[in-house]
């Protein structure tokens, strides 16, 4: 166990760590040493087999569609974005991912290719957010 | 160790009433405490399930429950996992006097879930999703059980009208339940032709926004024997929690609900097969199929044939009549009180009371179920899970 580490906000199994970098563009997993298991966002210890000793590592972009659906009848605060898709996707680095799809839902199937992206929270998006959360981008998977 | 079991059980009507949360409770009370001393000659401990505070702008329901109850001092907490509050505070319950702690445990639970709209409580449900990643995606309820019911029919043979036949069955069921919140039986078309909410799930395929409360009284036997109830055993009690985002966990294979039930089934000494009647957390059609698979109720893939009688389900199936309340889809799903319903139905099946209701059973239901088992999950599926396995104890009570 890396009882050395200091997980401060720059952390990246921490949140703000995790996002900062994903702000810059890289999509950060947790990798359990022990195990393998790809942890995302990352964190302390590995879901898989307890271990705590887990490494960080940048995760391809690419993946599938594992599952899908749309949104109609959204939080208070997403009530002008419906219906909007949301899906689980596979990452081609073994991580799975939920997360909005920048396509109508009827054009979705399993299996689909995407790739991930962030953008700048809305107006909206900014309004719900938490104090701590106000710089944080937002994910979203488009087709490819 | 003393034998838990469950000496009298009370509810609120299930759907929305002008009634404040804590009053449902009082209504639940009345109930369960008909013929008995008053709760401070009895109880000495209290749990209160409940999901949200948003609802009515409250916390301490252990404190206020207690209070209104006249539990005076004694040890009285809130349980929180989201819909599985009720099952915990029951778990706490049993615990609590197999423990010896106490000879009697009151668990409760109470949602008021009509107090803000639907936007509170859509709001109210999505903070059982993980912040972080699924909240900021701006997903619901209903849309993460479609995320799990798409990814089901692609791989089974299950349709989208086989989950209607669910929700068809579960409104039979609770046409029949004077508790239920619906009183009316629909069709499949009613389903399949209702108003999307997050495809491949309709409003039918969703349990409704429900105000109730329930409460179970947890007694030794000897104090049910000496009060001269009618007593359940509460045989065996699991509990397992997965992680939180949904994406993570197997969403076909319910792990957290099977492990649950199998601790649940080991402490009762019993299996699957054993189970007449089981109650398992339909808040969505989906749900009954992957908990008759977790439960071990149904072969991999087949747990959508849990409408059908007995004689007509595949080959591996038992014979357990599944949501014989209405479930949560029509008997109604006031979160925190939902687990606690659960145990209410069983104890009325198990003693006989259920027996006299109106109209003909389902079709190849037991007709003096003996054993039953309770799934209740809180956040998205197995989130949490709490499982217990309930029998007839015929010889305890009056």
């Amino acid at each position: 166990m890396s009882r050395d580490r200091a997980l401060d906000a720059e952390h990246p199994l921490t949140l703000p760590g995790f996002f900062d970098a994903l702000a810059d563009g890289d999509l950060l997993g947790g990798v359990c040493a022990d195990c393998g298991q790809v942890l995302l966002p990352p964190r302390p210890a590995c879901y898989a087999c307890g271990s705590r000793d887990v490494t960080v590592a940048e995760q391809p972009r690419e993946g599938t569609v594992y599952t899908h659906t749309a949104v109609h009848t959204p939080p208070p605060a997403l009530a002008d974005d419906a219906p909007y898709t949301v899906a689980v996707v596979e990452l081609d680095g073994g991580g799975r991912l939920l997360g909005r799809v920048d396509a109508d839902h009827d054009d979705v199937t399993i299996g689909d290719p995407v790739e991930l992206r962030v953008r700048e929270p809305t107006a909206a998006e900014r309004e719900a957010a938490l104090d701590y959360e106000a710089a944080w981008p937002v994910h979203l998977f488009e087709p490819r | 160790m003393p034998r838990p079991v469950i000496a009298a059980v009370g509810a609120s009507r299930l759907g929305r009433t002008a009634l404040p949360g804590r009053d449902l409770f009082s209504v639940a009370v009345d109930e369960a405490f008909e013929g008995l001393p008053a709760p401070a000659e009895l109880v000495g401990a209290l749990y209160a399930g409940n999901q949200s505070e948003r609802y009515e702008n409250q916390i301490m329901h252990g404190t206020l429950l207690a209070e209104w109850a006249g539990l005076r001092y004694v040890p009285a907490e809130r349980v929180e996992g989201c819909a599985a509050a009720g099952a915990l505070a029951l778990r706490h319950a049993v615990t609590d006097v197999r423990n010896g702690e106490h000879d009697a445990v009151l668990a409760c639970g109470v949602e008021k879930m009509t107090a803000g709209g639907t936007d509170v409580a859509t709001a109210s449900l999505a903070a059982a999703f993980d912040r972080a990643i699924e909240q900021r995606s701006g997903v619901t309820a209903p849309s993460q059980y479609a995320l799990l019911a798409r990814r089901y029919l692609h791989e089974t043979e299950a349709t989208e009208r086989d989950l209607a036949r669910i929700a068809v069955k579960n409104h039979r069921n609770a046409a029949r339940n004077p508790r239920a919140q619906f009183g009316e039986t629909i069709d499949v078309d009613t389903v399949l032709e209702s108003q999307p909410v997050a495809p491949p799930l309709k409003l039918f395929d969703c349990a409704p926004v429900t105000d109730g409360a329930a409460v179970v009284l947890v007694t030794s036997a000897e104090t049910a024997a000496e009060l001269g109830v009618p007593a359940v055993d509460l045989a065996g009690t699991g509990a397992a929690a997965n992680n939180i985002a949904v994406a993570e966990r197997d969403m076909t294979h319910i792990e957290g609900a099977r492990i649950a039930a199998e601790r649940a089934y080991a402490e009762a000494g019993v299996t699957a097969a054993d189970i007449d009647i089981a109650e398992v957390h339909d808040a969505f059609t989906v749900s009954e199929a992957l908990l008759s698979e977790a439960a071990g109720f149904a072969p991999v893939g087949t747990g959508y044939q849990s409408h059908r009688p007995p004689a007509e389900r595949d080959d591996g199936w038992t014979d357990v009549a599944l949501s014989t309340s209405g479930g949560l889809k029509a008997r109604g799903h006031p979160v925190g009180a939902t687990g606690l319903l659960q145990a209410v139905e069983a104890y009325e099946q198990l003693t006989g009371v259920a027996g006299e209701r109106p109209g003909d059973p389902p079709e190849g239901a037991p007709s003096s179920p003996e054993t039953a088992l309770l799934l209740n999950e809180g956040g998205v599926a197995d989130a949490v899970t709490v499982a217990h396995v309930l029998t007839a104890a015929p010889e305890v009570g009056r």
